[in-house]
């Protein structure tokens, strides 16, 4: 109750002009990135992040919240007027957005997907705010073991989460861990993998990580695709919106009914939690229960909003179900919640079970902001913005990738001065050109350095206690309790027979 | 001759390429950890544990993505077709990271300006071509001036000096 309120007495900041003009100046860049096909708000966040260094850490976690909500809404900008979707969290958006835009109701399409995105993001906040001090009060319980085996069970879920692909998914997740076992040994003053290179003896940074995996790999996957951009604003340029045909009809929201919202939300929310699932997993699951609970599935595909609603609801509630284990864990779930850990990481914030307790002033303006970005930023940015959104959509890509590439290369050299950590980012992005261009997934390669560090200490630490002995993690309660839930996962994800999808030809 | 030519052909497959070099990383990795020491002594872990451990997660997936990729390779018998269908190839990622390292090299001896006004003109022209060069001169220029504006003025980050 505490924390509510807490969280309630934060919307004051944004009273704050300056605080205000961070919170939806990230909104409006996460839109802009999210809505581009071939950017994401990942890239967007990843470029700012050496910009939160001279931020407050509260003002930075605001912004990051909004960018985050954004990155969720403004896929569904081109997957409905265009049929690509900016994000792929939008892939089901397109579905039936495309049909009415072809029907010409571009705009109503539009509305339905920030009304839905509205409900989904209040709600999946709302619930992170409720649930989440309880979850963090719960994760005190966990002890040594239990923590080995807790990160043990993100890494496999993430990993068995790239249905399919699960090879390379370990191996990146493999190369990611290794990535963190170079420099000075967390318990004992031995370097490891440094090769004499004394620049490595701290180990790499986060930051050359995250712009590389993320920024530089991006620009050179663009550079290596040679997309033609002007057939993308040759479509563009065929769009009219007019701000009035925003606005859905009540007799349409009543046909979606409230409870399509709600479920939708409720599993964008679940799906959020589970490290490694996305906004993508979460609106295929809504999208295919809507079709199945539906009394005319074959309107599915063909132009129906409960189709756009129920997509966009779940992918905007997956923000704050994936906030969840990040902040009671210190588990990211998605590239957007490792890079807020970085956030906190570079301001020496350690995240996990004590954040919420010790630190909760910092993380309640953070869940303000969510809300807000959902009930206020999402319904007004489309309101006053939509109608040039297609003309911003067109943007010149070389004029683009010009810029992306100024702010990823000298925001590596930000966090330390220093030439070094520029070439880490260009080789980290190199790395993870080739990795992404051969099929590896490599959200598991970020999880796996920045959960690595305490994945080993964990270990050490519980093999030390119990002497050595393996047996040490089948006996300790709360360890068990997460080995028999990674099996659990194993089976449902990596056994058991996929869903198949809703809309067969869409 | 012609078999043991094609198995050549099979072995050198690009896509073979990568994934053997991930394979040799995988391998060296291991190999390093195994330097570090023993692994466990008097019941203790070392710092060696854990590396060597995964070592041996990454040297066995690795050796499995190998095996998986050849096979696949073989089973389509489509090495003659793979190698016609090789289009025009895209040096732009090359270019890009090139401009990328150049710019890292130069950024510190020749100062923000200059380096990030032909740093973004590289990129500009590899993402599009050399026409309309002077007005994508001066976009580059306004570029550079705006990320100065934006790190230096508004975040306070203290970039190389402006002119060199």
């Amino acid at each position: 109750m505490e924390f509510i309120s807490l969280v309630g007495g934060s919307f004051a900041m944004l009273l704050d002009p300056l605080i205000l003009v961070y919170v939806v100046a990230g909104f409006l860049i996460g839109t802009i990135f999210a809505s581009i096909p071939g950017l994401t708000a990942t890239l967007a966040l990843a470029l700012l992040l050496p910009l939160t260094y001279s931020l407050d850490v509260t003002t930075a976690l605001m912004a990051c919240a909004s960018i985050y909500m954004a990155g969720m809404t403004g896929g569904s900008i081109t997957a409905t007027t265009i049929n690509i979707p900016g994000a792929p969290s939008s892939m089901m958006t397109a579905l039936d957005g495309y049909p009415m835009q072809l029907q010409g109701k571009g705009a109503l399409a539009l509305g339905h997907a920030a009304l839905g995105s509205m409900v989904g993001g209040a709600l999946g906040a709302i619930l992170l705010i409720a649930i989440a001090p309880f979850v963090a009060e719960a994760s005190l319980l966990v002890k040594t073991t239990g923590k080995f085996s807790l990160l043990a069970f993100a890494i496999v879920v993430i990993v068995i989460a790239q249905r399919g692909n699960m090879v390379k998914a370990g191996m990146a997740a493999c190369i990611g861990l290794m990535l963190s076992t170079i420099g000075l040994d967390a318990m004992e003053p031995i370097t490891r993998f440094t090769f004499g290179v004394a620049d490595l003896t701290a180990g790499i940074d986060l930051m050359p990580v995250i712009i590389g995996t993320f920024a530089i790999s991006e620009i050179l996957m663009q550079a290596s695709l040679a997309v033609d951009s002007n057939k993308t604003a040759e479509a563009l340029s065929k769009v009219t919106i007019r701000r009035r045909d925003f606005i859905p009809p009540l007799s349409a929201i009543r046909e979606i009914g409230v409870v399509c919202y709600v479920k939708s939300s409720l599993i964008g929310y679940f799906v959020g939690t589970l490290p490694g699932a996305g906004g993508s997993m979460g609106s295929f699951l809504a999208y295919a229960e809507t079709v199945r609970t539906s009394s005319n599935p074959e309107s599915f595909g063909k132009g129906n909003p409960k189709g756009i609603a129920a997509s966009e609801s779940a992918n905007n509630a997956v923000c704050g179900g994936a906030l969840v284990p990040m902040l009671t864990f210190g588990i990211p779930g998605d590239p957007i919640t490792a890079i807020m850990l970085g956030v906190l990481v570079i301001n020496g914030i350690q995240p996990g079970p004590q954040l919420m307790s010790g630190q909760a002033d910092l993380i309640a303006p953070m869940l303000a902001s969510l809300v807000f970005s959902a009930l206020v930023l999402i319904p007004l940015t489309l309101f006053l913005l939509g109608p040039y959104f297609i003309k911003i959509v067109s943007i010149r890509k070389d004029v683009l990738y010009g810029v992306i590439a100024l702010l990823a290369v000298v925001g590596s050299y930000v966090a330390t001065y220093s030439t070094f950590q520029m070439i880490m980012a260009l080789v980290m992005g190199v790395l993870a050109y080739y990795l992404r261009k051969d099929g590896f997934p490599v959200i598991t390669l970020l999880l796996g350095f920045i959960l690595g560090p305490n994945l080993e200490e964990f270990l050490r630490r519980s093999l030390a206690l119990s002497n050595g002995n393996p047996l040490t993690f089948f006996t300790n309660l709360d360890s068990l309790f997460f080995i028999i839930l990674t099996l659990i996962f194993v089976y449902f994800l990596a056994i058991k027979k996929p869903l198949k999808s809703p809309v067969s030809d869409g | 001759m012609r078999r043991v030519y094609g198995y050549m052909m099979m072995l050198l497959n690009r896509n073979l390429v990568f994934l053997y070099l991930v394979f040799a990383l995988s391998l060296g990795y291991l190999i390093t950890a195994i330097n570090l020491g023993s692994p466990l002594s008097d019941g203790r872990v070392e710092p060696s544990f854990f590396p060597i451990l995964l070592g041996l997660f990454s040297v066995t997936f690795s050796a499995i993505l190998v095996f998986r990729e050849f096979a696949s390779i073989k089973r389509s018998s489509q090495l003659a077709e793979d190698d016609s269908s090789v289009g025009k190839a895209n040096y732009s990622p090359l270019w890009v990271m090139l401009s990328i390292f150049i710019y890292i090299m130069a950024f510190q001896v020749v100062g923000y300006f200059l380096s990030s006004f032909l740093f973004v003109l590289s990129i500009i022209v590899i993402f599009s071509s050399l026409d309309k060069i002077i007005q994508k001169t001066i976009i580059s220029l306004i570029i550079a001036a705006l990320g100065y504006l934006v790190f230096e003025q508004m975040f306070g980050v203290r970039l190389p000096a402006l002119w060199g």
